[in-house]
């Protein structure tokens, strides 16, 4: 009824407008390259009367007035205009968009362009992604964005992937950015439990994202200033990544796209180590020919070879899509697996996703449902960040006598490890089983305002299985006895939101209000377990052994438990909910000597009222205001909220008659707000928690019965971490954009740091968590995005983009708070440490001796004379720069990223490659030896600037007939990682291993820029085949 | 890996997951009518706002049971408590070899005496030793639900914290268990502190069990806590800075050590027996925690057995400390003209069959026997009688001093693998890592009692010559003070107490190889620092003078 008023409106408006006009019916057909186009926009230009093509395409229009013009639109393609002229059959066929600023852009909880956008949002697109072998989202954008830092925290597939947008903002939190995946927010903590220290220290967590198959990503949108993520309240001070996955928008009818690629890794760098004759003959050299004459064993084994391998790793993907009409589904399929480059490193990955769009009501009901399902089995070697002296796999593998036979039954009395013994007697399995979905209803309730319900659910299911057998030698306690560790992790995560849009359009105005309520919980639960004194030697059986053992102890319970145990002599099962620290097992497992396990579950919850308002006048001034209520139950009685206030202003300048034609587009962008932060808080730590300590197993294998601790001090006080934000930013255009950019320049400052400290003793431990009172973090800088068409033309096109970042990271305010972390860890630095946090310092900044040496060349200086360094980890400058060539059916293209301005610390010749590790019959390279102390020094301390080679890749579309199957096929070659250019001593200066552990001083502060034994990065080619039909 | 098994409960999974999502809209709308108040659940721990006493009996006992699981991790390890009280004196040094041990120079620093407030070690102490007070006031709180046992455990727990506190950093900071947890601690000095100590040891010395040798000595019992008392008494004039015994407080401490003596303890021969994990007399309170790094931490890396692939070769001791014993200076063989105490090294491993001895790689050796026991100076041996070798091919022939392997000038870093005589006390071969380490030892309460009449005028010597003549040492014509430090160095060897011994005879600030030249003399160093967050944290701490 009221669209029938309206379009009487419309016709009375069109009457007044044109006069005594003709009106005409027009119909047609609307397609893109592939076909029909179900769904696409049909509009009278200057009216709202319009309709929507059908499941064939077809449109039809009545009573269209004389002289209109017709708007034919849908998401992803340029809009077309086509004048009637009298025209009763109008078939058009949309192209796919060129133009960026009229790209659509996924924002919270709805959607902008590129060119209404008033906050700073950069959104990459399919085909902009990188190739090659992609293991998780972030690396499909990684470079793609100024200010947007994104670096694999090693080669290791799987591994860790850490991002920062504009700087770090809090001292504790890993500092990554808020993931919604379809709306969905994640949960920002890991999926994986860790892999269990059983000997050594225990292997990280793996990326949580890696669920994700990269192949089913539309778009990822980064969200950096507080105008665009305070809409995330208190998860937004870090940025936003929203992942938006592919509908099926294309091709009627049912559309098969089949990826398949195939890729062969090497390690892209190695140390060059002496060889068994050249070891023998230097320390003969060096040290005495008595002692080269113990060390020969008589063979020439390259360890780093032998740990080391070349692998070729496959991916395939299927997906199916239809569009009819009143609907659409895509459904895909894929499975991959990924070998590392050192032995017993791997990452399959098994996917499926369904996605269904349905509109019912004439078209007023809207229902939306993503779903994934996946399971990832990951595998991985020895190489803990936080192993100690005997080092790692890779650590032990530089350090390794090269006349040692490759024999895994070889060893020798002592500490040093044979690498064949270690990783034959090791293995550690995690499988992931994780179910995302998303169901959203969005009605229609009248023309201007919108309801929408939606609901979210997220679970993982993990499990993580570490071995050692019995034959490994060279580990104290384990030797002979064995230790499994078998520890899982459930996350759920449930989420309902309920939003309200309210869209108008004025005669020289626009509005577009939302407000909503989101309240979302995140369940962990789990057990811890382990065992130790197996007299089997298989790796596989000594892990289903402990899971099995594990899981009859559990079931032998009848009543609840929080830990139970047994060794030779006693058992226990401790329970907190009713008390009870009496109780026995009443059997145990024959698999092992001694075992326990600890089970935790534990439940946050998210609780929100948002709202924004855009607001546009004459689409030249753009407001924006948002407001965001967040309130959690991580943070105590009197803090439980937080209210996270935005707002943004931006001007068009370039359709101001005063800025002339110059500019094809210039935008100024104003915006200031603030975020909040609570990752750097872990479950409840505003109350005074009892818990029952963790078991653990005694070098005799004797387990004490656990007796309660308190794990958490009460203070009521606790409360989010703030960022306030200020964005300055121009958006530019000359000669239809085919020249265009923006600047923008921030200033960020995070107060109320959230902090462990050690409270005022007599405390307990773990510290107190604490807000920092006038600690402050300032983050500032300017980011410069460039994009030029160098040639565009029907046959070449030469395009390029550059984006380059200044950030300059300040912590003020701290009143003399201070901690240690830049953790290091190997043979003789126990304890030892690279950074502290520092007034009026960059965070990551370097404390420690500066090395110097007397004439002679021998070391100089007093190591415990220590300060800090005036160098920091943190890069100031990061870049990237992309070039794309297409020729007719071939497109060639390069990427290239740089770090500068930070520096590494190098561990790993600290730890092992120096003349004092030669000195304790160590291997080392010719280098070492002029390392003449081992002292932490800034000797070991080095510029990492580095530019690299990301990606290459050439591509080829076969030219198809249209009339076969095929409705395209696509080759392609892609080279990741293909050089480096660097100063760095070491293989490679982009590290981001973690070398804390909880156990350790720095109380969880990740390290960053401390290589130490990293998993060495790959080069990759792969060969890819991309076909439709 | 995957068995069909697991395969099966993953597909079960999907199929529980997939019917998941019909349900999700149900859960949506039962989450949508029910604001969250946001509060968590005891899922997973107990939970509260505020510490009002400890609500049930078991959870007290609890409490206290993991107070000494706790000590078992504070006493155990080579860093921590042992470090400061052993490696900061002339009994104990880690020299820097190659790039082992080098640590950040954190041994280095206590040998030498040049700590700084933020030294790991000394920040841990403080924090342990003081978190267990806390963990013993909530369990004495009149609130919580205690057991009479439990408040007797915790008054010994509690005093033990505090005197550990007390002797290292001179104050002892106390929170009220009943005051906000915001609150700045109190800060307890000199005869303060001593009072209170004292109070908590009379408690428990009144309400623990009167254990006998055979007992549980594990626990704290009146014994232990009649040794404790005495050891704060001894202390006291050294705590409240009157620089004198007090004759009462003297006579008291005989007094407790008769009391203990009444309770069956005493002196036992066999030296070496003593640190086996059996019951015997000497062991008036034990902690049930590996001697493993009592043992492997000096020895060479190729003294192995069949459970251990050798020692760490870290810690040594000085030369100037090993001529405190009787026997020939320069080898320390068996069968020589060594006192019992100086241990020796045999030139062969024993038999097997020796009582509590394995022979797990059937040589017919007893595993671990060819490692001396005491002092190991000289020529190492393997269980076949062959000499030993140090990594290379160097006899593994230990030496009296310390040494720069490149340039031999004596030196605290760039060692080689073999400098220093090692230091063992509990044997491996009686267990390596045996979980039974002695904390309190009778022939310590002897030689209290003899000092004690020492302090107080009398002749000490009757006493110090019962235990010399048990341990195969002459006897001396009398006891100076001097004897009586020196005798408990030889006694007491790396049992947690020449640091104290040195402070309390003023020989803590005195020269000793390697030491810095600033730090003699300095009687600051008698103090640790307070750690430097800490005094930022507690305005009513004071950093002691000279940090």
């Amino acid at each position: 009824m009221k669209i029938m008023l309206l379009r009487n409106l419309v016709m009375v408006a069109a009457f007044l407008g044109f006069g005594i006009a003709q009106a005409q019916d027009v119909s047609g057909t609307v397609s893109d390259a592939s076909g029909p186009l179900p769904g696409a926009s049909v509009v009278i230009k200057g009216s709202t009367t319009g309709a929507q093509t059908d499941f064939d395409g077809n449109y039809a229009l009545s009573d269209v007035p004389e002289g209109s013009t017709l708007v034919f639109s849908y998401i992803g393609f340029a809009s077309q205009e086509v004048p009637v002229n009298g025209q009763s059959t109008i078939n058009v066929t949309l192209q796919e968009d060129a133009q960026a600023l009229d790209e659509v852009v996924i924002i919270g909880y709805g959607t902008t362009t590129v060119k209404d956008a008033t906050g700073s949002v950069t959104a990459v697109k399919a085909e902009d992604f990188n190739g090659g072998v992609i293991a998780s989202p972030e690396q499909l954008i990684q470079g793609k964005s100024a200010g947007v830092q994104i670096s694999q925290s090693s080669g290791e597939p799987g591994a860790g992937v850490n991002i920062r947008i504009r700087g770090a903002n809090s001292i504790r939190s890993n500092n990554n950015p808020l993931f919604v995946v379809d709306g969905v927010p994640l949960s920002g903590e890991s999926t994986t439990p860790n892999g269990g220290d059983i000997v050594n220290g225990g292997n990280a967590t793996k990326n949580p994202l890696s669920f994700i198959n990269p192949s089913d990503i539309e778009s990822i949108s980064i969200l950096k200033d507080a105008s665009a993520t305070a809409i995330y309240g208190s998860r937004g001070a870090n940025g936003v990544v929203i992942v938006t996955t592919k509908s099926g928008k294309a091709g009627s009818g049912g559309n098969w796209e089949f990826n398949s690629t195939f890729s062969v890794s090497s390690p892209a760098d190695e140390y060059d180590l002496f060889d068994g004759p050249t070891f023998i003959s230097q320390s003969a050299n060096l040290r005495s020919q008595e002692i080269a004459d113990g060390l020969d064993f008589g063979q020439n084994t390259d360890w780093q070879d032998y740990i080391t391998r070349n692998t070729a790793s496959q991916n395939q993907n299927l997906a199916y899509s239809n569009n009819y009409g009143s609907g659409n589904v895509r459904a895909t399929f894929s499975y991959g697996k990924q070998f590392g480059i050192i032995q017993k490193s791997s990452q399959e990955r098994i996917t499926g996703r369904v996605n269904v769009a349905q509109r019912f009501l004439d078209d007023k009901l809207r229902i939306n449902f993503q779903s994934t399902l996946s399971r990832v089995n990951d595998e991985a070697p020895p190489i803990s960040g936080a192993s100690g002296s005997s080092g790692n796999l890779i650590g032990a593998a530089y350090a390794a006598n090269p006349t040692w036979p490759s024999s895994s039954t070889f060893s020798i009395d002592g500490n040093l490890v044979n690498p064949a013994n270690y990783l034959a007697n090791w293995q550690s399995e995690t499988h992931t089983d994780r179910f995302l979905a998303n169901l959203s209803a969005e009605y229609d309730i009248t023309e201007n305002l919108t309801g929408k319900i939606s609901v979210g659910y997220d679970r993982s299911d993990a499990q993580a299985i570490s071995v050692i057998s019995p034959r490994i030698r060279n580990f104290d306690r384990v030797v002979d006895n064995g230790q499994a560790a078998f520890n899982t992790l459930e996350a759920t995560s449930k989420l309902l939101e309920a939003t309200l849009n309210y869209k108008k359009e004025f005669s020289n105005s626009t509005l577009d209000a939302i407000a909503g309520f989101t309240f979302q919980d995140f369940q962990r639960q789990g057990i811890d377990s382990q065992g130790w004194g197996t007299s089997i030697n298989n790796l596989d059986k000594i892990g289903q052994n402990l899971k099995q053992s594990i899981y009859d102890l559990r079931y032998s319970i009848k009543s609840p438990y929080q830990q139970f145990g047994y060794d030779a002599s006693n058992s226990f099962v401790n329970s907190l909910n009713p008390f009870n620290d009496a109780g026995t097992l009443a059997g145990r497992s024959s698999s092992f000597r001694s075992a326990w396990g600890n089970a935790f579950d534990n439940t946050d919850e998210l609780q929100s009222f948002f709202g924004r308002i855009n607001y546009s006048l004459n689409s030249k001034y753009l407001f924006t205001v948002t407001l965001r209520a967040d309130g959690s139950s991580r943070f105590g009685t009197n803090n439980k909220y937080g209210y996270f206030p935005s707002g943004a202003f931006a001007w068009q300048l370039a359709e101001e008659d005063f800025i002339g034609d110059a500019f094809s587009t210039l935008k100024l962008r104003v915006s200031a707000g603030s975020t909040g932060n609570q990752e750097g808080l872990g479950y409840a730590n505003y109350l005074k928690r009892v818990r029952f300590s963790t078991p653990s197993i005694d070098n005799d294998g004797s387990i004490n019965r656990p007796g309660t601790e308190t794990v958490a001090v009460q203070n009521s006080d606790l409360k989010w971490e703030s960022t306030t934000d200020y964005n300055l930013g121009i958006d530019f255009g000359f000669a239809d954009d085919r020249f265009n950019g923006s600047i923008d320049l921030y200033r960020r400052e995070t107060k109320d740091l959230l902090f462990r400290q050690p409270a005022a003793a007599p405390a307990f431990d773990p510290f107190k968590f604490t807000n920092l009172e006038d600690g402050t973090l300032i983050n500032q800088g300017v980011e410069l995005g460039l994009n030029y068409d160098f040639i565009q033309s029907e046959d070449v096109n030469f395009s390029t983009s550059f984006n380059i970042a200044y950030n300059d990271n300040t912590v003020e305010g701290l009143k003399g708070a201070t901690a240690d972390f830049g953790v290091l860890n190997g043979p003789g630095l126990t304890g030892a440490f690279a950074q502290r946090l520092g007034e009026g310092r960059s965070l990551f900044s370097y404390y420690m001796a500066t090395y110097s040496e007397d004439a002679d060349g021998n070391p100089n200086f007093n190591a415990d004379d220590k300060d800090f360094v005036d160098e920091d980890a943190v890069p100031d400058i990061t870049t990237g720069l992309a070039l794309n060539l297409t020729v007719k059916n071939w497109d060639v293209s390069a990427f290239f990223t740089g770090q500068f301005g930070f520096s590494v610390y190098n561990n790993t010749a600290n730890a092992f490659l120096n003349a004092a590790a030669f000195n304790t019959s160590r291997n080392v390279t010719p280098e070492a030896l002029e390392l003449q102390s081992s002292e932490v020094s800034t000797l070991y301390l080095e510029k990492g600037d580095f530019v690299r080679m990301q990606n290459a890749s050439i591509g080829y579309n076969v030219p198809l007939s249209g009339k076969g199957a095929l409705n395209s096929l696509r080759l392609s070659l892609t080279g990741q990682n293909l050089f480096l250019i660097t100063d760095y001593s070491g293989l490679d200066p982009e590290v981001s291993s973690s070398t804390s552990s909880d156990g350790d001083f720095t109380g969880g502060i990740p390290s960053q820029g401390i290589d130490y034994t990293s998993f060495p990065r790959p080069r990759t080619f792969t060969l890819g085949i991309n076909a439709r039909f | 890996m995957l068995d069909s098994n697991y395969k099966k409960r993953a597909m079960i999974k999907y199929i529980k997951n997939t019917s998941k999502i019909l349900i999700l809209p149900a859960i949506g709308l039962s989450v949508l009518f029910s604001c969250s108040d946001l509060e968590v659940e005891e899922t997973d721990s107990l939970l509260v706002e505020n510490f009002e006493g400890i609500e049930t009996a078991e959870e007290a006992a609890s409490s206290v049971t993991a107070m000494y699981n706790q000590i078992n991790g504070y006493i155990g390890d080579q860093t921590n408590l042992f470090a400061l009280s052993e490696v900061t004196t002339d009994e104990l040094l880690v020299p820097t070899r190659g790039s082992d041990w080098g640590d950040n120079g954190i041994w280095r620093q206590l040998h030498q005496h040049t700590w700084t407030p933020d030294h790991s070690y000394i920040t841990n102490v403080w924090n342990q030793w003081n978190e267990l007070q806390l963990t013993a006031s909530e369990v004495l709180d009149s609130r919580s639900a205690s057991s009479e046992a439990s408040r007797a455990d915790a008054a010994f727990l509690r005093a033990l914290g505090m005197y550990v506190i007390l002797d290292n950093y001179g104050q002892v900071p106390y929170r009220d268990t009943t005051a906000d947890p915001l609150d700045d601690p109190a800060v307890l000095t000199g005869n303060e502190a001593v009072d209170f100590i004292v109070a908590d040891l009379e408690t428990a010395i009144s309400t623990l069990p009167a254990t006998t040798p055979d007992g549980e000595t594990v626990m704290a019992s009146k014994s232990a806590a009649r040794y404790l008392l005495a050891k704060v008494l001894l202390n006291k004039h050294i705590f409240n800075g009157s620089g004198a015994a007090d004759s009462a407080d003297m006579n008291r401490v005989v007094s407790l050590v008769d009391e203990i003596t009444g309770d069956g303890f005493g002196l036992v021969p066999g030296y070496f027996d003593i640190f086996k994990s059996d019951t015997d007399e000497e062991t008036i309170f034990w902690v049930k925690t590996s001697v493993g790094n009592r043992i492997w931490n000096g020895l060479h890396y190729n003294l192995t057995t069949p459970d251990q692939a050798g020692g760490w070769n870290g810690f040594s001791t000085l030369a100037e400390f090993y001529d405190l014993f009787e026997g020939d200076p320069n080898t320390n063989e068996e069968g020589g003209d060594q006192e019992e105490r100086r241990g020796y090294v045999p030139s062969a491993g024993k038999p097997a069959g020796i009582p509590g001895t394995t022979d797990k790689d059937s040589d017919g050796i007893a595993d671990g026997s060819n490692i001396g026991f005491g002092f190991l100076l000289g020529q190492q041996y393997a269980p076949d009688g062959t000499p030993l070798n140090d990594r290379g091919t160097s006899p593994l022939n230990f030496t009296r001093d310390f040494t720069d392997a490149t340039n031999g000038e004596k030196s605290l870093v760039e060692n080689s693998e073999v400098t220093g005589i090692r230091v063992i006390k509990y044997h491996p071969q009686y267990g390596e890592f045996a979980e039974h380490e002695i904390f309190f030892r009778y022939s310590d309460a002897h030689l209290m009692k003899a000092e004690a009449i020492m302090r107080s005028g009398g002749d000490p010597t009757t006493l110090v010559n019962e235990l010399r003549v048990l341990r195969g040492a002459e006897p001396l014509a009398a006891v100076t003070e001097q004897d009586l430090l020196d005798e408990r160095g030889r006694e007491l060897y790396a049992e947690f107490w020449r640091r104290n011994d040195m402070i309390r005879f003023g020989q803590y600030t005195k020269d000793w190889e390697f030491k810095d030249p600033s730090a003699i003399g300095d009687a600051n160093k008698q103090l640790f620092p307070i750690p430097a967050s800490q005094i930022i944290l507690n305005p009513n701490l004071v950093q002691n003078p000279g940090y």
